[in-house]
């Protein structure tokens, strides 16, 4: 209980953190508006350039790609924090503070940034999703439509998991943005049916890097049918679980090897 | 209430090269240099003490406060905070601590300090009335509540500090860890900090550990000094012992017309000692069995002093000191 109000009163101070300058905040809320129609526009423009992308549709590849948004909006949301520790701040000893009070660091982090960019993605992912899907006449099932909240919601958690895991490993180098950054732009494969790629990469995208285990294939299911829609959600969830556990055991493990800089 | 037993702390350095291509070569080298931070150090401290962690730069101060409140873990030898290891029960011992790191803040840089501590409260779990109560005694030894709803960006040096304290003990932590608090501040600000750790000390009865490189902070605060060399203690005890030790020395630095050579001038006695160093001629002398208005006219007739300037040992001195006559003893020891 104790945790969950002490992560609103974060939240609010992470919000007034970004409304304390007024022009910054309304600058960055054009420049979000404008990112979010300029990265919509251009997905329209290319869909329509290519006529099929190995027997898909525009419609088709634009769902996927609708639907990969959502949970990286979801990770963007809640975890940003992440990419300022791997790239700066156990390097400039900026961590001490969160070290000194009596609560898990890496609640700390969570709670130190709240995203609300991350609405906006989740916003025009949800727009492209049912535009597309009226082009399509999917037919709706309740199974289906299970399966990818379930893989939006816990896809979000693995990405999420990665960014710890990845993140922590600063405790040790000083600095892992880059590794963290070449990680996390696999996603942009899990933003195309996965049917289309060598088998090597279909490999890696459901077996090491998940990303296409939670988007492509709850997809598949809507549109296809190809998976029973519980069972998948069940492994799903089952491998979020797995790699959080993993990435909070990595964190502990590398925060004790903290090593503040000299004053 | 604090133990520190044996505790050492290696950090492990890899050799490096000079220049570009040196650090290229660091890449694919396995040499590294070990060095001994904080060596087997030892001390406790009761309950309600101020007591001064004093060393040169890089002795090891902020090493050996960093493994006490648990940021840092130590290669050997432990540290027990009321029978608990920082480092190992952190978020536990985090609430009977509190700390302030002079060069950096604890408090959000963008937001008023009034909603930094409403965060701090939440964190760790103050109640309101404590929280009134704690705030208003803060307000009125610290003076926050003057810049209470600026962003702490907008403040100065001094009323950062100030707000730094104000946050460190808004859960009443038993200890409190003060590392450098007037770094950098002027001589009021100095002061008004001073008397806030007093009134600190005395309302709560609070533990203070402090770390500083103004001897005017140890002469009006603490009890007991701690001092500390290259990892290793050299002085442990009360602040009366050093001071009947080295008395109350005072260095007067002359600068001196070229036509008078230093080392004609008739002494002034055997409790003046003269050093030359360039133009400059200093006086090192103790306050307390010479007076110093004679000091000043002995320099003016004798001299012919252009310029002066009166300052008080620092640490430095004191350690050194402290280290030559450990020395000499060792010697004596030898030869019998």
């Amino acid at each position: 209980m104790h945790y969950i109000k002490l992560y609103f009163v974060c939240i609010k101070r992470s919000m007034l953190s970004r409304l304390e300058y007024k022009k910054d905040s309304v600058i960055s809320i054009l420049s979000f508006l404008l990112s979010n129609a300029c990265a919509l526009g251009s997905i329209f423009f290319i869909l329509q350039a290519i006529p099929s992308l190995k027997g898909y549709t525009p419609a088709e590849v634009g769902f996927f790609y609708g639907f990969s948004m959502l949970p990286i909006a979801i990770d963007h949301l809640f975890s940003d924090e992440f990419w300022l520790v791997a790239y700066r701040r156990v390097q400039l000893g900026d961590m001490d503070r969160h070290f000194l009070r009596p609560i898990p660091v890496i609640f700390q982090m969570f709670a130190e940034t709240f995203q609300p960019d991350g609405f906006g993605e989740v916003i025009v992912g949800i727009t492209m999703i049912v535009i597309c899907g009226l082009n399509l006449h999917v037919s709706v099932t309740f199974g289906a439509i299970f399966v990818l909240i379930i893989g939006a919601v816990f896809g979000a958690l693995i990405i999420t998991s990665f960014k710890i895991a990845l993140s922590s490993l600063a405790f040790i180098f000083k600095r892992s943005g880059p590794l963290l950054q070449i990680v996390y732009n696999f996603t942009v494969y899990a933003k195309y049916p996965i049917a289309i790629f060598p088998k090597v990469v279909k490999f890696i995208l459901i077996f090491i890097l998940p990303f296409g285990l939670f988007i492509s294939l709850p997809v598949d299911t809507l549109l296809y049918g190809n998976y029973n829609p519980y069972l998948l959600s069940l492994i799903i969830i089952g491998v979020s679980i797995v790699f959080f556990t993993l990435a909070t055991l990595i964190w502990t493990l590398c925060a004790r090897r903290y090593e503040s800089t000299g004053s | 209430m604090i133990e520190v037993q044996e505790l050492t702390k290696i950090f492990r350095k890899p050799v490096r090269g000079k220049g570009l291509i040196g650090m290229i070569a660091t890449l694919f080298s396995r040499k590294y240099t070990e060095i001994r931070a904080v060596d087997g150090v030892s001390f406790n401290i009761p309950k309600g003490e101020i007591v001064g962690y004093i060393g040169s730069n890089g002795a090891g101060k902020s090493t050996t406060i960093k493994m006490m409140c648990g940021i840092l873990t130590p290669t050997s030898g432990k540290v027990l905070i009321d029978g608990k290891e920082p480092y190992l029960k952190r978020r536990i011992v985090a609430k009977d601590i509190g700390v302030v790191f002079g060069q950096k803040t604890q408090l959000w840089w963008d937001i008023p300090l009034v909603e930094s501590f409403k965060v701090l409260k939440e964190v760790y779990q103050v109640s309101d009335s404590d929280y009134e109560a704690r705030i208003k005694f803060l307000s009125s030894v610290l003076g926050i509540d003057e810049f209470m709803s600026q962003p702490v960006r907008t403040l100065s040096l001094g009323q950062r500090m100030r707000a730094d304290l104000a946050a460190s003990m808004l859960h009443n932590p038993k200890i409190l860890f003060l590392d450098e608090p007037t770094i950098g501040m002027d001589v009021l600000v100095k002061d008004k900090i001073r008397t806030a750790i007093h009134a600190l000390n005395a309302k709560y009865h609070t533990t203070v550990v402090l770390t500083t490189h103004d001897m005017a902070d140890i002469e009006n605060l603490c009890s007991r000094l701690i001092m500390i060399e290259k990892g290793k203690i050299i002085y442990d005890g009360p602040l009366g012992d050093i001071k009947r030790r080295f008395g109350n020395i005072k260095t007067l630095t002359l600068t001196i017309p070229p036509n008078i050579d230093p080392n004609e001038v008739e002494p002034f006695s055997d409790d003046i000692i003269m050093s030359v160093d360039e133009d400059k001629v200093i006086l090192g002398f103790d306050a307390d069995k010479v007076n110093l208005e004679h000091v000043v006219q002995y320099a003016f007739s004798k001299y012919h002093a252009i310029d002066m300037k009166i300052a008080d040992i620092s640490i430095e001195d004191v350690v050194k000191k402290i280290l030559s006559q450990q020395e000499e003893e060792h010697a004596k020891a030898k030869k019998i």
